[in-house]
């Protein structure tokens, strides 16, 4: 049951990913996170003194902003930081630095599909970049559900709209759009699961810090 | 159970890896450094860096950050945001304002209180640094001399990350420091915060310092050596 895609991959086939840290200057930590066309900058500040006013103050606070390319600022890209606050909030360890609060901001520079899924891998990049306490990474895979029934993996804006319902997935975070049979959505867990793992791998090796070479060794 | 160990150490560890299991060492007592930190008994990092180990049983995650995690006895370089009372506020690129009593100067008393603006930039200790609570800083040594500490006059201060303020201050002798203290004099203070201070007899013997260490960041010995001998050149 071999479905043709647009761009020729396989239905499990993720886009070539693509991922540098530290490239702006005055941030205290950022990431760019790209897959295939869409590409997201992640800019991480912190942590800083002082929490918002309704915030915790017993506990870090993490504070996402979410800028898209064009246009004015709507409930979708509200949506998008509310999820990825929640996503974030679950990875960091909140109680080391109290009353502090790191800000996280989201640049999109270009959108092709599984822009969310981008956004959370540039985040979790970032706040590794910038040193904050984590328990653990965070990645995350793009699932569609073709009309046929089908699951393909990390769809493009083209795929994203003539197929329909687009649905991330992470451990941690789960976003669905539009409605599917509960044997569907377990199978996209699954195919995300797997792809999860890939994106692990890559994400890891791109992590590398650049050390300088130990100094007892050159002398 | 020791081989186990044996391979993580001295490896990049990112966040979420388990490095150490409790349950296979027992009667063993071990202390963890920063990065790691105790879940149940595992023993997993926070931070992503390397993980090293030093006899008899400490264990850390070296890391380089832009920000500084405040640790005590450490000697820092800070900068006056504001004055109360009792303490300076001082910013010290940490996740809280530290605090600098006013009495924590040589011969310090209420009748001799230094008077510093704000953005003076000060050399102090860190005394303190318990979690969840400001910093506590210092500008003399653990009995009572300045030692060098204190307001910082003239010169030119520059931000870097920690782990090239660790190098700076590392103790086998810095090649970019030691090849730069050949052709030049200058005065220099490093904090581990990541702040570093040049002061030299002109301006361009300033600059060359500072460029040289901001450029030494991802070099071995002898490519910073060979790096200051090109920056050298060109100004003679």
């Amino acid at each position: 049951m071999e479905i043709d895609r647009i761009d020729g991959r396989t239905p499990n086939q993720l886009r070539p990913l693509a991922c540098s840290q530290n490239i702006l200057n005055r941030a205290h930590g950022s990431a760019s996170w790209s897959q295939g066309e869409t590409k997201v900058l992640a800019a991480v500040y912190g942590p800083k003194a002082g929490t918002k006013k309704n915030e915790n103050p017993e506990k870090a606070c993490i504070e996402v902003i979410w800028k898209q390319k064009t246009g004015q600022i709507g409930k979708l890209e509200k949506e998008y930081e509310m999820i990825l606050k929640r996503t974030l909030q679950s990875i960091c360890i909140l109680t080391i630095n109290p009353n502090t609060t790191t800000s996280v901001i989201v640049q999109v520079v270009n959108d092709d599909g599984a822009l969310l899924p981008c956004a959370i891998n540039a985040s979790c990049a970032a706040l590794v970049d910038a040193g904050i306490a984590l328990k653990h990474l965070a990645v995350a895979v793009c699932c569609c559900l073709a009309e046929t029934g089908y699951v393909i993996l990390d769809p493009t804006k083209l795929e994203e709209q003539v197929k329909g319902e687009p649905m991330e997935h992470g451990i941690i975070t789960s976003v669905t759009h539009g409605a599917m049979p509960v044997d569907d959505y377990l199978h996209c867990l699954e195919r995300g699961r797997s792809a999860s793992e890939k994106m692990s791998a890559f994400l890891r090796r791109s992590l590398q810090p650049k050390l300088p070479s130990d100094l007892s060794k050159a002398a | 159970m020791e081989n186990k160990s044996l391979s993580f150490v001295d490896q990049l560890a990112v966040s979420g890896d388990v490095v150490l299991n409790l349950s296979t060492m027992a009667n063993q007592t071990i202390k963890l450094g920063g990065g790691l930190r105790q879940d149940c008994d595992a023993i997993s990092v926070m931070k992503a860096g390397k993980l090293r180990f030093s006899k008899p049983n400490k264990y850390w995650v070296e890391s380089s950050q832009k920000r500084y995690v405040p640790h005590a006895e450490d000697s820092v370089l800070g900068i006056v945001v504001d004055t109360k009372t009792d303490n300076f506020l001082i910013d010290i690129k940490g996740p809280a304002l530290a605090f600098l009593p006013v009495l924590a100067f040589e011969g310090g008393t209420r009748r001799n209180i230094p008077k510093f603006e704000a953005g003076t930039l000060l050399y102090a200790r860190v005394v303190k640094a318990n979690p969840g609570m400001n910093p506590e800083l210092s500008c003399t040594d653990a009995s009572g001399k300045a030692a060098e500490y204190g307001p910082l006059k003239d010169g030119y201060s520059f931000e870097c990350t920690t782990g090239l303020s660790r190098m700076l201050l590392s103790s086998l002798t810095c090649p970019v420091l030691d090849a730069l203290g050949k052709k030049l004099s200058f005065e220099i203070a490093v904090g581990l915060n990541g702040r570093v201070w040049v002061n030299g007899a002109s301006p361009s013997t300033v600059i060359i310092v500072a460029n040289a260490i901001m450029n030494s960041e991802s070099l071995s010995g002898v490519q910073q050596r060979i790096m200051v001998e090109k920056l050298l050149q060109k100004i003679q």
